[in-house]
């Protein structure tokens, strides 16, 4: 498969970027990010995990030193990938009464609908839902589409938060045994020239680099978090992107140039 | 654009209100059974609407001791049973590695959540909570141990979730892939549409002037996917494009334009390298709500032209409610089994027709014609828009 090029990254991460950041705020289960506020009234009903995926689309316009109309049209496609992201939503809802969560709110494809109508995002579009193995399921089918020409650009955008859930995750200790670190992430992609592997593995033992155990647990933002390292680091060659979710491991081998 | 390569369905099961294998459900669509019934299974006295499509007992599978206590996951296994036999996966003959799953839907298993919130202790309670357990649990009843998938574009997920398959299969991936789409009927849900006042106390009346809302049903519907040069002489047909666009107008309503629906429906008749010519019928969402039958029809003339008005379009959510996850992969195979039997299932309780849905809708009684080439529409929260074009076999 052909890889396709890194434009630009926005991360908002909890527990600060880099690696270090975690022990700093060690202990906790969670770390959170706060609320963004919402830009005009049409917002005002939207969720925390809505009003952070449209902040980290930002970040990734500020990275790339463009603005909004550079994205908008039926020519970008949006693929999101989240965990969990939803359940906070769900939760919301299933508690509340009337003025609570409205009930739109809780589909995931909601966050990616909002940032569809903030930024006039119409082309193609899917989301995944799982860990790590669907980010890299949704970098895997953005380069899919890019090659295709289904596209001329992907957005790929994850969201993950925890705090409205952190007793129920505490109940199920064993979904992550490491700190849950909120994040949001959006990747913007074109079309490259480089190498793209995809690899999958179900009851196998993890392979490659999975992010660093002090950078916590990130669910499906945890590739997007590692591609923003690897970028910092200013590394080159390949870069391996990895993750294990319901004994299913994934591997992204993705090299921009060949 | 380049032409993907051909991907054909050689099997397919589902449990639906209407018929819990293929086979009864085909029946029920012609003869214009509905599985509508009062909700029992948990409470809807507080609800304005209290009916849908239900499935009262699951029938199929003999002994649950070994499957999850999850009606999602139930379902879907339910139908995976039917498909199994069908394609003679048990024992599996291939490589588990190279047999995939991708499933969509709107729901997962949120039913297992609302348990959870309530105080259940069990902790698999919590991990079915999350929408993609029920996938991982029909990977594990088949003995697959390739990719496993799920997707969730809402009421356009059944879609979404053919379409990721045979990219699987064109990207050599896996060798065969179980795709299809699964939702339940639970208090969440209902309680959801009942908020939002998209419910009908009538039946659902697609296209009608009379047309006053959706019921919800529960379903689960799998395909299996072969690459074509894989495939042996049997199939029910063949999945020949796919196209997506987002709306980008509203979070829980059609862009009363319609141009999103327009863009998918014509990036899948470009994918499929046909013209509107080329349609012998269309398998409408027709939810019965009133913008979404205006709009379809606003959108299905301008993708189709002239074309629009020559061919059949139905809509078959009257007979077992709006299935959510399950509902474009049951229209899809709809589609194919029309082709197989020379007849195409009925628009029910269609009757005094809205001046804005002109088009041909198949009123009332099933109708004797074979449809080659179909194209299959979605829409769904967020501003989802999926089209599928399927050419049948006679």
């Amino acid at each position: 498969m052909r890889a396709p090029a890194l434009r630009a990254l926005g991360l908002l991460k909890a527990a600060g970027h880099g690696a270090g950041g975690l022990p700093e705020v060690g202990g906790r289960p969670v770390l959170s990010l706060v609320r963004p506020p919402h830009r005009d009234d049409r917002q005002r009903r939207a969720t925390r995990e809505c009003l952070l995926a449209l902040a980290a689309v930002e970040a990734m316009l500020e990275d790339g030193k463009a603005g909004a109309p550079a994205i908008a049209g039926e020519r970008t496609a949006l693929l999101y990938a989240t965990a969990a992201a939803y359940a906070a939503s769900n939760r919301g809802f299933i508690e509340g009464g009337k003025g609570g969560i409205h009930f739109a709110y809780t589909a995931p494809v909601v966050v990616p609908a909002e940032v569809a109508i903030e930024f006039g995002v119409t082309g193609a579009y899917t989301v995944v839902l799982g860990g790590p193995p669907a980010t890299l399921r949704a970098i895997w089918q953005a380069a899919i589409w890019l090659d295709a020409g289904v596209c001329d650009r992907a957005l790929v955008l994850a969201v993950e938060i925890f705090e409205e859930c952190a007793d129920l995750y505490a109940r199920a200790r064993r979904l992550t045994a490491r700190p849950l670190v909120e994040a949001a992430g959006c990747l913007w992609l074109e079309r490259g020239r480089g190498q793209l592997t995809l690899e999958t593995l179900r009851g196998g033992r993890r392979r490659g680099n999975g992010p660093p155990e002090q950078d916590g647990e990130m669910f499906g933002c945890g590739p997007i978090a590692a591609l923003d390292r690897w970028r910092r680091g200013r590394a080159s060659g390949p870069i391996e992107l990895s993750g294990v979710w319901r004994g299913e491991s994934a591997r992204l081998v993705w090299s921009e140039n060949s | 654009m380049r032409l993907p390569e051909r991907i054909v369905i050689t099997a397919a099961g589902v449990v639906t209100p209407i018929g819990q294998d293929v086979e009864a459900f085909w029946s029920s669509l012609v003869t214009g059974a509905s599985g509508i019934t009062p909700i029992e299974r948990f409470p809807v006295a507080d609800l304005r609407v209290g009916r849908g499509g239900e499935i009262k007992k699951l029938s199929r599978i003999k002994s649950w001791s070994r499957i999850p206590d999850c009606r999602a996951s139930r379902l879907l296994i339910s139908a995976a049973d039917e498909l199994v036999g069908q394609a003679g996966l048990r024992p599996l003959p291939m490589d588990p590695a190279r047999l995939a799953v991708v499933v969509g839907t709107a729901l997962g298993g949120v039913e297992e959540g609302e348990k959870a919130v309530a105080g259940a202790p069990e902790r698999r309670r919590l991990r079915g909570a999350l929408y993609d357990a029920p996938g991982h649990h029909l990977a594990r009843w088949l003995g697959a141990a390739g990719p496993v998938i799920t997707v969730s574009t809402a009421c356009a997920s059944g879609a979404t979730a053919l379409a990721l398959g045979a990219d699987l299969l064109r990207h050599g991936e896996a060798d065969a892939v179980v795709a299809g789409g699964y939702d339940v009927l639970c208090r969440f849900v209902m309680r959801g549409f009942d908020a939002l006042k998209a419910l009908t106390k009538d039946v659902v009346r697609p296209f009608d002037r009379r047309r006053g809302g959706l019921l919800l049903g529960e379903a689960a519907a799998l395909v299996l996917l072969l690459r074509e040069r894989d495939a042996g002489g049997a199939r029910l047909g063949t999945l020949l494009g796919y196209g997506s666009a987002s709306d980008a107008s509203h979070i829980a309503a059609p862009d009363p334009s319609g141009h999103g629906l327009e863009r998918s429906i014509r990036a899948a008749l470009g994918q499929a390298d046909l013209a509107p010519a080329d349609l012998d019928f269309v398998s409408a969402h027709g939810t019965g709500t009133p913008i979404n039958d205006r709009v379809e029809t606003a959108a299905l003339k301008r993708a189709l032209g002239a074309r629009a008005h020559e061919i059949p379009v139905n809509s078959i959510k009257p007979s077992m409610g709006h299935t959510m996850g399950a509902s474009a992969t049951l229209e899809a195979l709809m589609c194919l089994l029309a082709s197989r039997h020379g007849l195409i299932p009925p628009t029910l309780h269609l009757e005094e027709p809205d001046p804005d849905c002109d088009l041909d809708y198949v009123p009332g009684r099933a109708r004797a014609a074979r449809p080659r080439i179909s194209l299959s529409t979605s829409l769904g929260f967020g501003g989802c828009n999926a089209a599928l074009v399927l050419e049948g076999v006679a």
